[in-house]
């Protein structure tokens, strides 16, 4: 297997597609060039990756699309409901199991921390993500490097 | 026989507990914690047959779990179901007495295989 010295949007989307396609039964296609990829209230999730390579990923997406994704991660059928916390908790997995695999990619001892979720008003500039379609609306993925120290 | 899943993540134990039926194992009783401490305290009270356990959680990580239960003397099958697989995870987990470490994304044969022979 490659070891990465830092994970790349390669990487990260190779992960992306792995868990939606085993956990979430959905294709993990790259965003449309020229498409705007926005959203009015949004979910964020972050996990931090500590280690050879400091930083952390970052999930984006719409409030509706992450009730989506959640929905899909428990099998729920298209009439129910599923609970706000059900939503910030399923986002987060699904963030924890690709961090997961994009840590096992990076070269030397590496350690995972626990997902957060909050709203997020707006989405990230496009130029700074990679942004994946589920199911035609846009979520952005952004590897966020710490800050070299001052 | 009676099954412990420890996650800090409730839609990861339901996902956890929707696979084991999947796999054939929906007529065991499961019994849920939210964090290692809480599993450390449910092995003491419900005797367990085996721990399902995440690898990375509040509290008490699976890992702390695992060495809490075999320095206090419990012999409780024990077995990961983690977001990392890792080979140096792997071996942690092998020398800290797990059977297995089923790594997520996973899939009811994944669980079928570890647990086959195990729980009927």
């Amino acid at each position: 297997m490659t070891l990465y010295s830092a994970p790349d949007q390669a990487l990260v989307h190779a992960a992306i597609e792995q868990v939606w396609g085993s956990m979430l039964f959905e294709a993990a296609d790259p965003w449309p060039e020229g498409v705007p990829a926005e959203f009015e209230t949004g979910l964020q999730a972050h996990i931090e990756i500590r280690g050879g390579w400091n930083g952390r990923l970052v999930l984006t997406c719409d409030r509706d699309v992450a009730a989506q994704i959640a929905s899909a991660l428990l099998g729920m059928g298209p009439d129910e409901v599923i609970d706000e916390i059900d939503v910030h908790d399923a986002v987060g997995e699904v963030l924890n199991v690709v961090g997961g695999s994009v840590k096992g990619a990076i070269d030397g001892a590496m350690t995972l921390g626990l997902p957060g979720v909050r709203a997020s008003a707006s989405p990230p500039a496009s130029e700074e993500s990679l942004v994946v379609s589920w199911r035609g609306a846009p979520v952005h993925v952004q590897i966020v490097p710490d800050a070299p120290a001052a | 026989m009676k099954v412990i899943i420890a996650d800090d993540s409730r839609v990861m134990r339901q996902i956890v507990m929707r696979t084991l039926r999947q796999a054939g194992f929906g007529h065991h009783d499961y019994v849920e914690a939210t964090d290692g401490a809480d599993a450390f305290d449910k092995v003491v009270t419900e005797q367990p047959d085996l721990v399902l356990s995440d690898w990375n959680m509040p509290n008490k990580t699976g890992i702390e779990l695992l060495r809490d239960l075999r320095g206090s003397g419990n012999p409780v099958p024990f077995g990961f179901v983690t977001s990392e697989g890792s080979e140096e995870m792997r071996e942690t987990a092998q020398a800290a007495g797990a059977l297995f470490l089923i790594a997520k994304p996973f899939t009811p044969e994944h669980f079928e295989s570890a647990l086959v022979g195990m729980l009927g």
